[in-house]
């Protein structure tokens, strides 16, 4: 039944191209193209009015028969302008073909690499050029598509986190369990964009940044099923597909040097109270001689009032301080977290020479990035070597090559509320001085800390040197500093046979390949034991290509076949050790240090899928045009007896602009498609098996085995997404102004999910088949030239897309999926996604109000009550997504500028709630309606004023209640508090920068120089959450859905320039 | 075309080939066969788990919490008992219904004994904190995935019943990987028969009648007679199987917890030796001086009397179901009637207790005459129960989930403090995830219980005074 389906489709195929061929004079010729005089092949030649015709051959010639003198020989190749002939006398006709520009989008590549007329394809794609990605010198390639493309929604993360990770969600979230990310695609090898961060620590971010921006000439963002159905399995979510620049046959030998240096500077740090210092009470603490002390043992800003009063600070308890036993005045430092970050800097330089000879091409490039990071001793080193290669062996016999090698060596900064220096704005004390605690290691070799147990109240020293819960942070970032780096291969060998005109087959092998090296290290003199840790992950994707592919344009008919077949194998290792119980000696990092016996993991996985796929466009008069794909995948993942699957797609192009002729609409076309597309999951997912649990040595050695956390499930299915879209695009005035809307309707059913289950069934999840979520949603592109003349010109381009979506469908019985959760102070908060609702409800506690009135219920002691861990405060998802960009060309300046921005969405901030929690924060010492600080006594009028009902007596009371209670109710327990909204606009790059030509002037030495003033990530325009929080950096390592921030790493704003020469 | 149909037929051909090597989804980095006993020994590294943990000890005011306080004023939120049943229940019961059980590891029916002994223990551990749970319709995996709450009473029934199946199903030879008794099966009938005894005793107010009948019943079955009978979780010198204390105090070096006044009203007076044991004296005077519990500003660490060595060495033992329980529950059966001897029965197995208890908490025993003779602690007939209750409750230090259901049951200690107004809690609240995941049965079982929402204060089906 399967096979019958192919066969059918490739009847078809078979029928179509054996149309008999007649005639009785005959012209000969050759087509060459315009830009290059290069040969053209496969050019159809048609007798007007009749089904007579011929496609020129590989060198551009061609013979025909036609009937007389008076005939029209009609010239038509994708992406030229079609020419008519009179034959007349003639016995031989040379014809230049021009490129058409009036065609909309001209050529574009679609899935498989396969180029395409833009007019015949039946859904949406959007492209973006290489040189709007370069501007600005974004290093990852992901995060330059943000606000570029309508339907793309980018996630980022700070620039502190050094290459930290840029997620990306095409359409809206389309998994239940949130995941669903783009298959990324380099010159057709697709490339793993994985992760190795968890929610905190260390962001090594996604891997895709590996590719050198600057060797990207194209990006086609393949947005629904129906563009990806080629894909597959892989393709489900969306499909990225980079081509990179080549060289050109037969162009001279061209060097380009680019060289670029920025500055980073943190921009957006949250502000906090100076009125009071460390401490827990605002009564001083006292040594046995009388003395006032601040109290280190406290890691909050509740302390007294810093006005100056002459105390003993933490550092005049060390006896090898200079301000040993010293008294010196308690004051606040207001810059004390400012002055932790350095300046940054970003320094890149490439190397590009591209050139081509009779019959070859090529392209090399090398690029070296080197940045040092805002937070001190951090820094990424990365390295990309490109090399591509095209040799025609043959006129018919072509082979390609493209290699890269990228080399990234990291040392990047914590993040998350606990780690590293990420405390500072949650647990700290605003009497600090920062510039104190950067001399972190005295000359003994014994470490400055601000946060240790009290002293003695008998002799009122300190003894115990050691941190209590905070380590000093310089310590931190200079000792206790983990390295990672990666070395990767990706790219492919391809070879190509011209059979026929019409025909060409090819092979290809594409392989992604890398090491990734993780170490960290707990340095002797921090909190809790000291320790190392190591891990090694390999992973090799192979990829093993045919494609067939047949093109053939005769009398109005256009026919595009394709047919191939791809074999996937994924194998990845790691091997992971940690030492446990503490090292032996200070200073060896090594595993072998361990104390106890270390913990290792050693894992393995392969993974394969076998495919077969075909694909027939046909096209009648450039007007009407029908793509049908089918493919099929088998799954190494899936259960055996169930692990093959087809997934068909049809989509339909009418270009009505052909029918109503019009001066305004150049281009008027209308698309509709269907296409359903799959996954599968991850390996290893349906049998059954234990887990290695912890060894017990007592009188023996006990080796524990367990049942793992997670119900396998034998009986697993492929996911089916079913997608509908339907667009218009149009060009008015010749293409001034460009148009581009599409609706979209994409149910995903039956996914599979681990679904948490009660844990009382033994489980905590199950691998399950289950759930439908729909995603609906419009997109509109719209590009405009408002103003062109000979020295002025202005490009616009505005993208916006709004997403609905909701999840229909659950497990029978369970009507909440639990994507996340985060637990801090015994108070959770979850991520959940409830039947009937959008992806992704924030739930947590919240006041509890009176049902009447909707106040605030209060306690006994007038602190308000609140909800148990149930409360559904709404989607994280936003309204509206989209970028806004301005080109300004005047002479040789060009100035650009890029927004992006997002309406809608919300996000949870642990950072606000601590900082306001701990008294960092300066809503924790504001002025009350009494005029007085609410830290001031109740009895003078201070505290914070609240208004509600009490639960008790059901009166409605308004009172004033003690700050430090207050919040330490309101800021730890009612996380309705602490969520904001996520819009934002932001004003992403900024660039200004001049063009020097040799055309213009005679005597500069090179070609072309190009110098630019660059400005990256300048701040937002508007935002509605608090300062300090950036909701467009919300990019949790490898979470796949940003919902909650905790201590986010700040913003850097970064200014530089940029200097193009070629040569 | 032909060369066309040539490639169409390879294209096929790759269609055709849906076959992968046979074992290319078998997970190669983990095992996928356990023993019996392998699975049984992960269930035992939970058991320490019972008792290292804060809120038990807030439950029945053992220590009290120096900073950060909140946990120990009773907050009303809820307490997840996931990990109990996906972790060693979900082993228990892995090996429970295997149909495959290899008797290398010993005897298959004294396997299964000991899997039903821990599950038994597990059990009452969870209804007593809770309530009703899912017991019967539990752990059933994909078969069930939104278990029915049972009523606690029909638990106490069954697990009499697996009880006496586990002790009735014995046979000789011993089982390995046995951290807890090292394959001693007569070890693990007489803990069987404690269990059913201190769980007879748990129904003095609710069934004494049933409570009488499994009481005599269990002690006639034969009960653990000595110390090294007793349940113990002892943990290693090792990083990987450490006292949870230790981890807290002397690895993260955290003050949190003081001796609660509770505590120390019922030991200093009498100059109890387990003192020195259960504490260290406070850094300023070097005194035993108790934190009040509930006590929220201004703690200063080095006044208080924190935790005693011993409590937290890294391989400090966990006692779960000791001799001298055995021994309180026989006095307090003997005081009730349940079994013979009256009140010199009582008196004999107090002091039995007490000096069971000193043994097992390595106490300085030259003061025990003088501590046994004064007057709150020498056997009374008219204080017998609070007397009983009392020292029980102090021998149970550390061990808070236990000391809470007696204090439960009993009202003893007459000490306990009420922190901010809230009383000791009577129950633990359902994990918020179940009104998602099991929502009609979390309803119905709320419902049956307590008439209306949760809370702390509803009560436990024994819980009836």
């Amino acid at each position: 039944m399967k096979k019958n389906y192919a066969i059918t489709l490739l009847f078809l195929l078979g029928f179509l191209v054996s149309i008999p061929l007649y005639a009785q004079q005959t012209v000969k010729g050759k087509v060459s193209a315009q830009e290059d005089g290069a040969p053209l092949p496969g050019v159809s030649i048609v007798v007007q009015g009749s089904s007579t015709g011929t496609v020129s051959d590989l060198d551009g010639n061609y013979s025909i028969s036609v009937p007389g003198s008076e005939s029209v020989l009609v010239y038509s190749f994708i992406g030229y302008t079609t020419q008519r002939k009179i034959v007349g006398n003639s016995a031989e006709i040379n014809i230049i073909l021009g490129e058409d520009i009036s065609q909309l989008g001209e050529v574009v590549v679609t899935a498989l690499g396969i180029t395409r007329d833009e007019r015949s394809i039946g859904y949406s794609t959007q492209e973006v050029k290489g040189e709007n990605l370069t501007y600005t010198k974004e290093q990852n390639v992901l995060g330059s598509l943000s606000g570029k493309i309508a339907g793309v929604q980018v996630t980022g993360s700070s620039g502190a986190s050094m290459g930290g990770t840029q997620k990306i969600k095409i359409r809206g979230v389309n998994s239940i369990s949130g995941g669903g990310e783009p298959l990324m695609v380099i010159d057709g090898t697709p490339i793993s964009n994985s992760n190795f961060s968890g929610s905190s620590g260390q962001d090594y971010g996604n891997l895709g940044q590996d590719i050198n921006p600057e060797d990207i000439e194209t990006i086609n963002v393949l947005k629904g099923p129906a563009a990806s159905a080629l894909y597959g399995i892989r393709g489900q979510y969306g499909v990225i597909m980079i081509t990179t620049k080549k060289g050109k046959k037969g162009s001279d030998v061209k060097v380009e040097l680019s060289s670029a240096v920025f500055v980073d500077k943190v921009s957006n740090l949250m502000p906090y109270q100076n009125q009071y210092g460390g401490g827990s009470s605002q009564t001083w603490r006292t040594l046995p001689n009388g003395d006032k002390y601040v109290d280190m043992s406290v890691d909050e800003s509740w302390g007294p009032k810093t006005d100056g009063t002459l105390a003993r600070q933490v550092m005049s308890f060390y006896p090898q301080d200079p301000t040993f036993g010293q008294l010196t005045p308690f004051v606040s430092y207001p810059d004390n977290i400012r002055d932790y970050y350095e300046t940054g800097t970003n320094v890149n330089n490439g190397v590009t020479i591209t050139g081509g000879g009779a019959n070859s091409n090529f392209r090399v490039s090398v690029n070296d990035t080197r940045i040092q990071g805002v937070e001190p001793n951090t820094s990424l080193k990365r390295n990309n070597v490109g090399v591509s290669l095209g040799v025609d062996l043959t006129k018919k016999l072509k082979v390609t090559t493209n290699v890269n090698y990228a080399a990234n060596n990291g040392r990047r900064p914590g993040q998350g509320s606990e780690d590293g220096s990420r405390y500072l704005g949650q647990w700290f004390q605003r009497s600090m001085d920062m510039n104190r605690l950067k001399d972190y290691k005295y000359d003994d070799g014994t470490f400055l800390n601000w946060n240790l147990r009290r002293p003695s109240t008998s002799t009122g020293e300190i003894t115990n040197f050691n941190p209590l819960y905070w380590a000093n942070p310089y310590f931190l970032a200079n000792e206790n500093f983990s390295d990672d780096n990666r070395d990767r291969f990706f790219g492919d060998v391809g070879i190509s046979y011209q059979i026929l005109p019409e025909l060409k087959v090819s092979a290809f092998v594409r392989s992604d390949m890398y090491t990734q090296n993780i170490n960290s290290r707990a340095s002797f003199g921090g909190t809790g034991n000291p320790g190392y840790s190591i891990g090694k992950y390999q992973n090799t994707e192979m990829n093993y290509e045919f494609l067939a592919q047949y093109n053939k344009v005769w009398n109005k008919f256009s026919l595009d076949a394709n047919v191939g077949g791809n074999f996937y194998d994924r194998d990845y290792s790691y091997l992971s050790m940690a030492t446990v119980g503490g090292l032996t000696s200070p200073g060896f990092y090594n595993i072998n240090a361990s104390i106890d016996r270390p913990s290792t993991t050693s894992y393995q996985q392969n993974k394969q899928i076998k495919s077969a796929y075909a694909m027939v466009s046909l096209g009648y008069n450039n007007t009407y045009f029908i793509d049908a794909s089918i493919r099929n995948d088998n799954s190494s993942t899936l259960p055996v007896e169930n692990n093959s699957y087809w997934y068909p797609s049809i989509s339909t192009s009418l270009v009505f602009s052909e029918w109503i002729k019009s001066d305004v609409m150049t281009l008027g076309k209308l698309r509709l498609s269907y296409a359903q597309a799959g996954s599968d999951l991850n390996p290893y997912s349906t049998t059954s098996f234990f887990n290695v649990g912890s060894t017990y040595t007592g009188s023996s050695t006990v080796n524990t085995l367990s049942v793992p956390d997670n119900l396998n499930n034998p009986n697993i299915k492929p996911s089916f997404a079913h997608s509908y879209e339907a667009g218009v695009d149009f060009k008015f005035y010749e293409g001034k102004v460009g148009l581009s809307f599409t609706y979209y309707n994409q149910r995903n059913e039956n996914q599979i999910l681990n679904l948490d289950v009660s844990g009382t069934s033994g489980y905590g999840s199950a691998t399950i088949n289950a759930g439908e979520i729909v995603n609906k949603g419009l997109e509109l592109a719209i590009t405009a030239t408002p103003y062109r003349n000979d020295n002025f010109s202005w490009d616009m381009s505005f993208n916006v897309s709004r997403n609905r979506n909701e999840v229909v469908e659950l497990y029978p019985g369970i009507d909440v999926y639990q994507y996340g959760s985060t637990t801090y102070s015994s108070t959770t908060s979850y991520l959940n996604s409830y039947v009937g609702k959008p992806f992704g409800s924030l739930v947590g506690q919240a006041y509890k109000r009176d049902e009447a009135t909707g106040k605030i219920l209060l306690g006994g002691n007038n602190l308000p009550l609140y909800t148990d861990a149930t409360h559904d405060f709404g989607t994280v998802l936003p309204d509206f997504n989209g970028g806004f960009q301005n080109v300004l060309n005047y002479k040789n300046f060009q100035l650009a500028a890029m927004i992006d921005f997002q309406a809608g969405g919300q996000f949870f901030s642990r950072s606000k709630m601590l900082a306001v929690r701990t008294g960092l924060d300066p809503l924790s010492a504001a002025t009350n309606e009494n005029g007085m600080n609410v830290r001031d006594p109740l009895a003078e009028g201070g505290g914070v004023r609240i208004e509600g009902i009490s639960a008790e007596t059901g009166e409605e009371v308004t009172a004033f209640v003690d700050a430090k209670a207050y919040y330490g109710v309101v800021a730890r327990r009612i996380y309705e508090d602490w969520l904001y909204d996520a819009s934002f606009i932001r004003l992403r790059e900024v660039s200004l920068s001049y063009n020097f030509s040799k055309a213009q002037y005679a005597k500069l030495p090179v070609e072309n120089v190009r110098l630019a003033l660059v400005g990256r990530n300048l701040g937002m325009l508007f935002q509605n959450a608090p300062k300090g929080i950036n909701p467009a950096e919300l990019s949790t390592g490898s979470q796949a859905i940003g919902w909650y921030e905790s201590g986010q790493l700040p913003s850097v704003r970064s200014f530089g320039f940029n200097l193009n020469v070629t040569f | 075309m032909k060369k066309l149909n040539i490639m169409i037929v390879a294209a096929l051909v790759l269609v055709g080939c849906n076959n992968f090597d046979d074992n290319i989804n078998i997970n190669p980095n983990v095992p996928s066969q356990a023993s019996g006993t392998q699975l049984i020994a992960n269930a035992m590294l939970s058991l320490s788990g019972l008792s290292s943990s804060p809120q038990g000890e807030f439950m029945s005011q053992y220590l009290s919490e120096t900073q950060y306080v909140n946990a120990s004023l009773y907050p009303q939120s809820s307490t997840s008992f996931y990990g109990w049943y996906q972790g060693p229940l979900m082993n228990l019961e892995t090996v429970l219904t295997a149909d495959d059980l290899s008797g290398v590891e010993g005897p298959v029916p004294n396997q299964l004994a000991v899997a039903k002994i821990l599950k038994s223990y597990y059990i009452w551990h969870l209804t007593d904190r809770w309530g009703d749970i899912p017991y019967t319709q539990a752990l059933m995996g994909a078969d069930n995935f939104t278990p029915a709450y049972d009523s606690q009473e029909s638990i106490y029934t069954d697990l009499f019943k697996v009880l006496d199946e586990a002790t009735s199903q014995i046979v000789s030879g011993s089982i390995t990987n046995d951290i807890i008794f090292n394959g001693d099966m007569t070890k693990w009938s007489k803990l069987a028969n404690t269990l059913k005894m201190l769980m007879a005793l748990r129904l003095s107010e609710v069934n004494p009648t049933l409570g009488k009948e499994k009481f005599a019943a269990a002690l006639q079955a034969g009960v653990i007679t000595s110390n090294s009978g007793n349940l113990v979780f002892k943990h290693l010198a090792d990083a990987n199987n450490q006292n949870y204390w230790y981890n807290q105090i002397d690895l993260q070096g955290r003050e949190w917890w003081a001796i609660s006044e509770t505590l120390m009203d019922k030991m200093k007076p009498v100059s109890d030796p387990r003192l020195m044991v259960y504490a260290a004296p406070n850094r300023t005077d070097g005194k035993y001086t108790g934190l009040v519990f509930g006590e929220t500003v201004n703690i200063d660490t080095e006044k208080y009397a924190l935790l005693g060595k011993a409590i937290h060495a890294q391989d400090a033992p966990i006692y779960l179901v000791t001799y001298a329980q055995a021994l309180f529950a026989q006095a307090e059966a003997a005081k009730r009637g349940w079994i013979s001897g009256g009140d010199a029965s009582a008196e004999d197995n107090y002091k039995k207790a007490i000096v069971a208890s000193m043994d097992q908490w390595g106490a300085d025993k030259s003061t025990l005459n003088n501590f046994m003779t004064q007057p709150e602690i020498a056997y009374s007939p008219a204080m017998a129960m609070e007397q009983i209750a009392t020292q029980r409750w102090v021998h149970l230090f550390m061990h808070g989930y236990e000391g809470w259901a007696e204090y439960r049951r009993t009202g003893y200690p007459n000490n306990m403090v009420s922190p901010g107004g809230s009383d000791v809690p009577n129950r633990q609240i359902y994990i918020e995830t179940e009104q998602f995941n099991n929502t009609d049965n979390y309803n119905e079982a709320v419902q049956r219980q307590f008439g209306g929402p949760e809370s702390l204060y509803g009560k436990v089906w024994w819980d009836v005074n």
